[in-house]
């Protein structure tokens, strides 16, 4: 089955996923299996997020401007026994979230990023800054000879404020996902589809703002006047930046810069989560491995169950094995994010509509053919016949 | 005490042969003789004074006298830590077989005669005894590889038959030879050393002697038998042939060619040295074209089995006690290496270096064994800290101020290793998990037990050599005196 | 205490391998629930432990005379193999450099390597390298180094293979383990036949013998140049020095301790055989025509790099090229003071060139731009390990060269203009890298730059204010170690006069070439055809990688091909020839498939016996004749 698909040319390919988004299905296939492992995995994922989400506002709100964050992991419980548990490793892996934050303020994109490079954000970054370090003239000093040093930080944090929030509503959604399922209202990928889409659209004028006190003071640093909202200026480029373009592995891809192996143009990256290799998790060199090791503590047992009888190792390959669910179930994300931002509703009868739509989607669909989807829907169609015959 | 080494390995292949037992049976009482045999060998190994130059624990009982073959055994420095790796290596093999192996109660009784057999031959001091062993230890592994091999393994096993047959037969012409010139009453090896015969007369005999040890060590040009049988052989089977079998041919050319014909060993020596820094090199050009790591394994075999016979040939105090050590060094590390190939092709169906790819992978991959497989390779190409290193330094220490030249080729050899192995690991081990390996059975931790043990002796022996050398220094000195 | 400390100094570099032992339940995959970084602060302690270990040795012993410690290894036969250690200033200021760039590169890496679940590895091999480079300071004793110079070539094969499933890493490390071992296995012929020749093995023992040795000039020249051949692979000299190009692939943590103080422990073991590898003129000549070619041909290289990390480590090999020199006219000291100097700098700039890169996820300098303002630490790291290595400010190097020139050493012209040239060549590469990637417009990857967190800046901060006080070493280094100091000339050349103004000249036209070049842009190409051509050939190391394919290594591979078809086709062919009538003749032997066990048994009993009752009968005739009819 892959190798057909395979050989089959691109442009049909495209035409086939255009027809199934049209009728109302999803990029990823459906079916049972499928679907246990979209919402169960999402579920473990909700967990994880509503944690790095609690700890990036945290981080935000109380550790900016602050040279060594040293507790900026413990949301402010420092005691001998979270202590005991962050030497021990036993924890969750926030560096995860501060490389997504990293990887997105590092491609940029949508209102956020350019709300950072206005004159607004500079004064009111450039007075927090004096206010912060009032009595350490030589933060001041060393603020006026690298003037970019401390506002650039600020504008990271803005960015931590920002995933934060995003990841806040996420958290939420896949949680009552879960929820759903669990009360039997999801039977289908598309169901799951159709639930994120909603919850998108419900949250997409959602405001997006970060407002840090020092004393007695409020700084305004993403005002509600800047017009920054949950869908246009972090989900979308959240999607840009992880999902597609990513930073590629050091432990798959060369930084050699004579091997030119990393294109120039960040347009043409394509190391993120729908492209990233499975197989190689838990390797060195593989950040999501931390994403993978924090989401095994929290699978549902439907779903570690499924994975002890699926591999021949049980759950000795268990994060390889999260990871593939957690691409599928970020196909569907994908698919709803899609849907949601198409010109027209998909399902319309209106042919210049439908024309429109088709340009949109033929645009995402060349990239997202590019990525794991094959291979995935590939395996699942295999898994399929093999149990049919 | 000798002769239990020799019978309960027999007596237990005769029960395990011929009653019919059930189930694990065979395989338990097959352990557990292993295990007393290996106990026994510790209880001799505290007793044993390797200060003293004679034999030890003889036991001394005439049988057919009028051939003058005596049932005559004892152990000095020079066999001892043979008999020890013979004994620990049996027990290795044993515990790495698979436990649903097909005939289970043939397998392990041939295993038993082998390991008996070998240690009869490391314990004889009656010349003929010695050739009784080392033809019936032929035969059980002629069958080992014969039922239990790879797909050539009728042609394996019958070319291992055929060379070792005849080098028997050359062994055995020698010694009657031997006896016949010195119209000895018997097969006696003290009684024959003392004896100072003619040069003409001493290559005469040394020559078959020779070409039978060279076959069965072996050296370049006799070695063609060897990677057939490594790679038809099951990996237990490999880790006894390279552990063990190989060192009767080196054992038997330290005591009967050097041991009985000194004189025409030294008059040789130059051409034996060039002939093992050919062997060496050759080995391991071979080495180097491979694509079945069992192969290269056995190439580097011949390698470094090479180095035993410039040790012997450079006939220095220091290179005769190097060249025990380095038949020690090499049962180890090469058995270390066969364990470690056989759990690759047990796990992943292939040893084909080209097919393998990324096995490295933490979560589906054999990242252990990989891991150890870097270390059995760095201890094979001499790195220091294990006891690869001391070993082949000793040879080349012992050996160069007879023999530079040929030292330095055989150090030019040891560099290759590093080349070959290398090369595997890094195709086999580094790189991305093909797609064809990703469901690979787990490797469980009781698998891996007797790697790490072997893996324990090889850095405490390099850290710790003199555990070793101790052994056999004085004895190996005391061949050079000529009795 | 103190004496407690001090006759137990010799477990110091034990420490870190403890720790790297400790780590292996997280390395393993023996537990796998929680994360690794309990292996990382483990490393750590263990490091900090042995720096504080020597330290206070280093004070307690300072400025007394060298002592050693002597272990006898191995007693075999007549050969007395014995492990020494030298408890010296030198000694411990080594040990000091090791352990104190070790700790700082390991908290470093806490934060470099912080998204790598492999750490425990890294940080248990982090362990090893460190416990062989401060063996390698303390050693006293040529088969010691020796074997931890094996130890350091395992360790980098294992660092640079540390992300194993990336292309160019497999390769890299193999090549940098196969190169650095041609020059190990070079170096194990000389020690075999040092040792050989009656000596010691000690580098103490060594001084006497070479002064009482009445060794042929040809062996002696043969002696002298395999000795030089296992540094030569360790400090990336020509003809061995293309390992450490491609041995920058491994993380950027382990680059700095290779570009830093591992080149300089192959380096540290030549200056101990310097009265061995200068016995024949020979080889001293070697070490000086290795060392010159080798820093004019890595200068022009580095200047052509468009990758961080490798503009960089070619500069590493230039200055020990001039390591080599100083040892070839056995001025030792100066070799110690270039070691030290160039270590701290280095480390100094590849620590800046890491967080450049972690930030902006990119090593190709012509994609940079713009850092400046927003990364002080790291600027500010780069600038000051910049102006360690350039003789035109007054930090180490100016001192060492200045010290070298002063008018106390036999120096010349010839000397003079190749450490000029490797100057200019040094301040235009490290001026413009420093354009490139510092000032100028930000480009994309470089348009949104935080500076890096603690881990990584403080140990930055930490060395810069090191660097900044390393030009005490050169001027407070008493010269007492060179077999041939005159601490004074009679008359000091014209060199001597000249050499200082003419040094910061040279350093100055650098930096104001490297300010001026034009410089690549994002991939952008000049259309000058010649400028293009030297480019190329600079930038791809003067193609030798090349040279090594179509000559050493197709050699050998063909040569194994060779063997590999004689092995099947002429001697196997041969011997099979020769049994094939034999496999007819014995098909009985055949193992029969419907046999029972009891079949093969009773056929091996009476076959054992068949033999047994043959030769008690002397019925060998019969034997005989069997194979006489098969042969």
């Amino acid at each position: 089955m892959v190798g057909i698909s395979v050989k089959r040319s691109k442009s049909l390919l495209i035409e086939e996923y255009i027809t199934r988004l049209e009728t109302g299905a999803a990029l990823l296939d459906n079916s049972p299996q499928n679907l246990i492992e979209v919402v169960g995995i999402l579920k473990s994922y909700g967990v994880v997020l509503d944690a790095y989400s609690i700890n990036l506002c945290y981080i935000a709100n109380t550790q900016f401007l602050k040279l060594f964050p040293v507790f900026k992991y413990f949301n402010g419980k420092v005691n001998p026994d979270t202590l005991a548990k962050f030497i021990w490793h036993d924890r969750i892996n926030y560096e995860y979230a501060e490389y997504c934050m990293k990887s997105m303020f590092w491609h940029g994109g949508g209102g956020l990023d350019a709300y950072l490079d206005t004159p607004e954000f500079a004064t009111q970054a450039d007075k927090l800054i004096r206010e912060y370090h009032k009595y350490n003239p030589l933060m001041l000093a060393l603020h006026q000879a690298f003037k970019d040093f401390l506002p650039e930080q600020m504008r990271q944090m803005s960015y931590y404020s920002a995933l934060g929030q995003f990841w806040r509503v996420m958290s939420d959604m896949f949680l009552d996902l879960s929820d759903s399922y669990d009360r039997g209202q999801i039977t289908s990928i598309p169901d799951v589809v159709e639930f994120i889409l909603d919850a998108l659209v419900a949250n997409a004028a959602r405001p997006i703002t970060y407002t840090v006190k020092r004393g007695d003071h409020r700084f305004e640093i993403l005002p509600k006047s800047a017009g920054l909202t949950f869908l246009a200026d972090t989900a979308v480029p959240y999607v840009e930046a992880i999902f597609f373009r990513g930073t590629p592995f050091p432990g798959t891809v060369s930084y050699n810069a004579q091997a030119y192996e990393i294109p120039y143009d960040l347009g043409m990256f394509n190391y993120g989560a729908l492209y990233a290799d499975p197989l190689p998790i838990g390797g060195a060199g593989i950040p999501p491995t931390l994403l993978m090791q924090d989401m095994r503590h929290f699978l549902p047992d439907y779903l570690r169950q499924l994975y002890e009888r699926k591999s021949i190792r049980g759950l000795g390959d268990i994060r390889v094995q999260i990871c593939e669910s957690f691409q599928k179930s970020m196909f569907c994300v994908t698919t709803a994010a899609i849907k949601g931002l198409a010109p027209h509703p998909l399902d319309t009868e209106d042919p210049e509509q439908k024309l429109a739509n088709r340009k949109y989607l033929t645009g995402w669909l060349n990239r997202i053919l590019e990525s794991q989807l094959i291979k995935v829907n590939g395996k699942t169609r295999n898994q399929l016949t093999a149990k049919l015959s | 005490m000798l002769s239990a080494l020799i019978l309960i390995p027999f007596v237990s292949a005769g029960i395990i042969g011929l009653i019919s037992l059930k189930g694990n049976a065979p395989r338990n009482i097959a352990i557990i003789t292993a295990v007393s045999v290996l106990v026994i060998n510790l209880i001799l190994a505290f007793q044993f004074d390797y200060q003293q130059e004679s034999f030890q624990f003889v036991e001394d009982i005439s049988w057919i006298e009028w051939i003058g073959l005596n049932y005559h055994l004892g152990i000095d420095g020079l066999s001892f830590p043979l008999v020890l790796l013979n004994s620990f290596l049996t027990l290795i093999a044993i515990y790495s077989t698979s436990s649903t192996i097909q005939r289970p109660r043939l397998y392990y009784a041939m295993l038993l005669l082998l390991s008996g057999g070998a240690a009869g031959a490391f314990l004889a001091q009656d010349l003929l005894l010695f050739f009784l062993f080392y033809e019936l230890e032929i035969v059980p592994l002629y069958f080992l590889i014969a039922i239990w091999g790879g797909a050539r393994r009728g042609y394996a096993a019958m070319k291992f038959l055929l060379y070792t047959a005849l080098s028997g037969i050359l062994v055995l012409a020698s010694f009657l030879g031997l006896v016949w010139v010195t119209k000895a009453s018997s097969f006696d090896y003290l009684s024959l050393r003392s004896p100072t015969l003619p040069l003409a007369t001493q290559l005469l005999l040394l020559a078959p002697l020779l070409i039978g040890i060279f076959i069965k060590i072996p050296i370049f040009p006799f070695h063609t038998w060897l990677p057939d049988a490594h790679v038809e052989a099951s990996t237990p089977i490999s880790v006894l042939l390279a552990g063990v079998l190989l060192k009767l041919g080196t054992y038997a050319m330290l005591r009967f060619a050097v041991g009985l014909f000194l004189d025409g060993w030294v008059y040789l020596a130059p051409w034996l040295a060039i002939l093992a820094s050919i062997s060496a090199l050759y080995g391991a050009s071979c080495a180097i074209a491979q694509k079945d790591m069992k192969k290269v394994v056995a190439y580097s075999s011949i390698a470094h089995m090479a180095y035993i016979l410039l040790a012997a040939s450079a006939t220095t105090r220091l290179s005769m006690t190097a060249a025990v050590f380095q038949m020690v060094s090499h049962g180890l590390i090469s058995a270390f290496l066969f364990l470690l190939v056989g759990m690759v092709y047990q796990k992943t169906g292939s040893r084909d270096v080209d097919v393998l790819r990324g096995l490295l992978n933490p979560e589906k991959g054999l990242p252990v064994t990989g891991g150890l497989m870097i270390l059995g390779v760095m201890a094979s190409s001499g790195l220091p800290g294990m006891v690869g290193f001391i070993s082949e330094f000793l040879v080349f220490r012992g050996s160069f101020p007879i023999f530079p030249i040929p030292t330095l080729l055989c150090l030019v050899g040891t560099g290759l290793t590093a080349v070959y192995f290398l090369l595997v690991i890094n195709k086999v081990f580094f790189g991305r998990l093909t797609e064809g390996l990703a469901q690979l059975p787990p490797v469980k931790w009781n698998e891996h037990v007797p790697a790490f043990v072997l893996l324990l002796l090889i850095i405490t022996f390099g850290i710790k050599p003199d555990w070793v050398t101790h052994w056999s220094e004085v004895q190996a000195i005391a061949l050079l005196t000529g009795g | 205490m103190t004496d407690f400390l001090l006759e137990n100094f010799w477990v110091i570099p034990i420490y870190s391998l403890v720790g790297a032992i400790i780590t292996l339940p997280w390395s393993l995959g023996i537990i796998r629930q929680t994360g690794p970084r309990p292996a990382a602060y483990i490393n750590i302690l263990m490091t900090v432990v042995g720096f504080v270990h020597s330290s206070i040795i280093f004070n307690l012993i300072w400025a007394r005379p060298a002592r050693q410690f002597i272990f006898h290894w191995l007693q075999v036969a007549d050969l007395d193999l014995t492990l020494s250690f030298e408890l010296s200033p030198v000694s411990f200021g080594a040990l000091e450099v090791v352990t104190g760039i070790s700790l700082l590169v390991q908290i470093y890496a806490l934060g470099y390597m912080e998204k790598d679940w492999s750490l425990a590895r890294f940080f248990s091999l982090m362990g090893f390298f460190e416990t062989a480079l401060a063996g390698i300071a303390l050693s006293d004793s040529l088969l010691l180094s020796y074997c931890l110079l094996e130890a350091l070539t395992l360790s980098t094969y294992l660092l640079v293979g540390f992300w194993y499933a990336q292309p160019l890493v497999v390769t890299a490390a193999r090549d940098a383990f196969l190169t650095k071992r041609v020059g190990d296995i070079i170096l194990l012929m000389a020690i075999v036949a040092l040792s050989s020749y009656g000596e010691g093995l000690n580098f103490s023992q060594l001084e006497t013998w070479v002064n009482g040795n009445q060794l042929e000039p040809t062996i002696a020249a043969f002696l002298g140049l395999a000795l030089i051949a296992g540094p030569i692979g360790k400090c990336a000299q020509f003809p061995l020095n293309l390992w450490l190009d491609e041995a920058m692939e491994g993380p950027n943590p382990a680059g700095i301790m290779r570009n830093s103080i591992v080149v300089s422990a192959g380096a540290f073991v030549l200056i101990k055989l310097e009265p061995a590898t200068t016995l024949s003129p020979i080889s001293a000549h070697a070490l000086i025509i290795v060392g010159t070619v080798t820093a004019i041909g890595t200068s022009l290289m580095a200047i052509a790099q468009i990758d961080i990390k490798r503009a960089l480590s070619h500069s590493t090999s230039a200055y020990m090229g001039l390591v080599f020199i100083a040892v070839g006219l056995r001025q030792v000291d100066i070799a110690f003071l270039l070691l030290f100097s160039h270590a701290i700098a280095k480390a100094l700039l590849f620590m800046s060139a890491g967080s450049v890169i972690l930030t902006t996820s990119n090593q190709n300098v012509t994609e940079m731009g713009g850092l400046w303002s927003r990364m002080p630490a790291t600027s500010l790291s780069f600038l000051t390990g910049a102006a360690g290595l350039i003789a035109f400010s007054p930090l180490g190097i100016f001192w060492t060269y200045h010290r070298w020139f002063s008018g106390s050493w036999d120096v010349d012209w010839w000397l003079l203009l190749i450490v000029m040239f490797v100057n200019v060549f040094s301040a235009i590469n490290l001026t413009r890298l420093f354009r490139v990637i510092f000032l100028g417009k930000p480009q994309v990857k470089t348009r949104r730059a935080p500076e890096v967190p603690w881990q990584m800046s403080v140990p930055m901060v930490s060395l810069i204010v090191v660097t900044l006080i390393t030009p005490i070493a050169p001027l407070q280094w008493p010269l007492w170690l060179s077999p041939n100091s005159p601490l004074s000339l009679e008359q000091p050349g014209l060199v001597a006069q000249y050499a200082t103004p003419l040094l910061l000249a040279s350093g100055a036209l650098g930096c104001i070439i490297g300010s001026t070049i034009k410089v690549r842009k994002a991939w952008s190409r000049s259309s000058n055809l010649t400028l293009r051509f030297f480019q190329d050939l600079f930038a791809y190391d003067f193609y030798i990688d090349k040279l090594y394919a179509i000559t050493v290594i197709a050699a050998v591979s063909n040569l194994a091909k060779l063997a590999s078809w004689v092995d099947r086709y002429v001697i196997d062919g041969v011997v099979n020839l020769v049994s094939l009538a034999t496999i007819f003749s014995s098909n009985a032997l055949k193992y029969n498939t419907s046999g029972q066990s009891q079949f093969y048994i009773t056929t091996m009993v009476v076959a054992v016996g068949l033999l047994l009752w043959s030769m008690i009968n002397g019925q060998w005739s019969m034997v005989t004749s069997y194979w006489s009819s098969i042969m």
